[in-house]
């Protein structure tokens, strides 16, 4: 029992020291929901938070929805206070995996499937996408892009300007991961 | 009433469309305020505000600030305060001329608790003093 008890301490604690953790916390997180002839309703977060185990291929994101810049003041506003709520829900999180991620195969540019539950508003919706990994010397590169729509996270957007925002929203991260020492 | 008077009425009528329409326009289009204008709800040091953040963080939530502290840590975009607060820089290209462990005093905006690195997060930072 004890020798068990000691293995799986054991266990641990190797995995732990040998687990390599790449993180970000200013990785890029753009949106587009525009609609041809009229304004553009786009935004980016340049303070993403990001966590990458590259032995289990585990990634986490975090950010800040009132951290979304817009190019209209009043568009901002509108953003964070009618469909956001982001006083209520002021994160938005993505918890995943990328899928047979081996990170001593990457030796310029590799893409792997990446899977997992993104929460906006409280609401939880699976992401499929496909992540393409670039690495830059000391640094590791993931871009990606994948779609959602309003209703995904129950935003509901007022029939008088639904016609200027679009029904499928674009998301686009651009992450420089570098290694936790 | 002579054609002169009318016009002038006219004249009066278009510039008042003309101006209102302008003044909608450049109010609906006006970009996010800028750090630099905004008003400060909080001046102290970082540990100071990092207690406050910790009794109830919602009310923190673009909230401005000017704190000091020293810093514990640096990165390519900005640096780490007193252990737990990273503040991203508004213009990180003077970023190189910081050291660990020099206090500075900055302006910047609380954008929420990061649960993942257990740290306050500030962006658009701007020093004030070094």
């Amino acid at each position: 029992m004890k020798k068990s008890k000691l293995l799986i301490l054991f266990l641990f604690l190797s995995a732990s020291v040998f687990a390599q953790k790449y993180y970000t916390k200013t990785g890029t997180t753009e949106f587009r929901a525009s609609v041809k002839a009229f304004e553009p309703v786009a935004a980016k977060n340049n303070s993403t938070s990001a966590i990458l185990d590259s032995k289990t291929g585990n990634i986490a994101a975090l950010l800040f929805i009132n951290a979304f810049h817009f190019k209209v003041g009043l568009m901002q506003e509108h953003f964070n206070e009618n469909y956001m709520d982001a006083n209520k829900f002021p994160k938005a999180t993505f918890r995943g995996k990328i899928e047979t991620f081996n990170f001593s195969e990457i030796l310029d540019v590799k893409e792997y499937p990446i899977k997992g539950i993104l929460t906006v508003r409280g609401e939880k919706k699976e992401i499929n996408t496909t992540g393409k990994f670039t690495k830059q010397g000391e640094k590791l590169k993931l871009e990606a892009t994948f779609s959602v729509k309003p209703e995904d996270f129950n935003i509901k957007i007022p029939k008088i300007v639904s016609k200027k925002i679009a029904g499928t929203i674009h998301v686009t991260i651009d992450y420089e991961f570098i290694e936790k020492k | 009433m002579n054609l002169s008077r009318k016009s002038n009425i006219a004249f009066a009528v278009m510039s008042i469309i003309v101006i209102t329409v302008f003044s909608v326009y450049k109010y609906s289009t006006k970009p996010p305020a800028e750090i630099e204008d905004r008003s400060v709800d909080f001046t102290g040091t970082s540990k100071a505000l990092f207690r406050k953040v910790e009794e109830n963080a919602a009310l923190w939530q673009d909230k401005i600030v000017i704190i000091s502290g020293e810093i514990s840590s640096l990165d390519t975009k900005g640096f780490v305060l007193s252990q737990n607060i990273y503040c991203l820089l508004k213009d990180f290209s003077t970023l190189k001329t910081f050291t660990s462990k020099q206090n500075i005093t900055l302006k910047g905006r609380v954008i929420g608790y990061d649960d993942l690195f257990e740290e306050l997060k500030l962006d658009q930072c701007i020093i004030q003093k070094r």
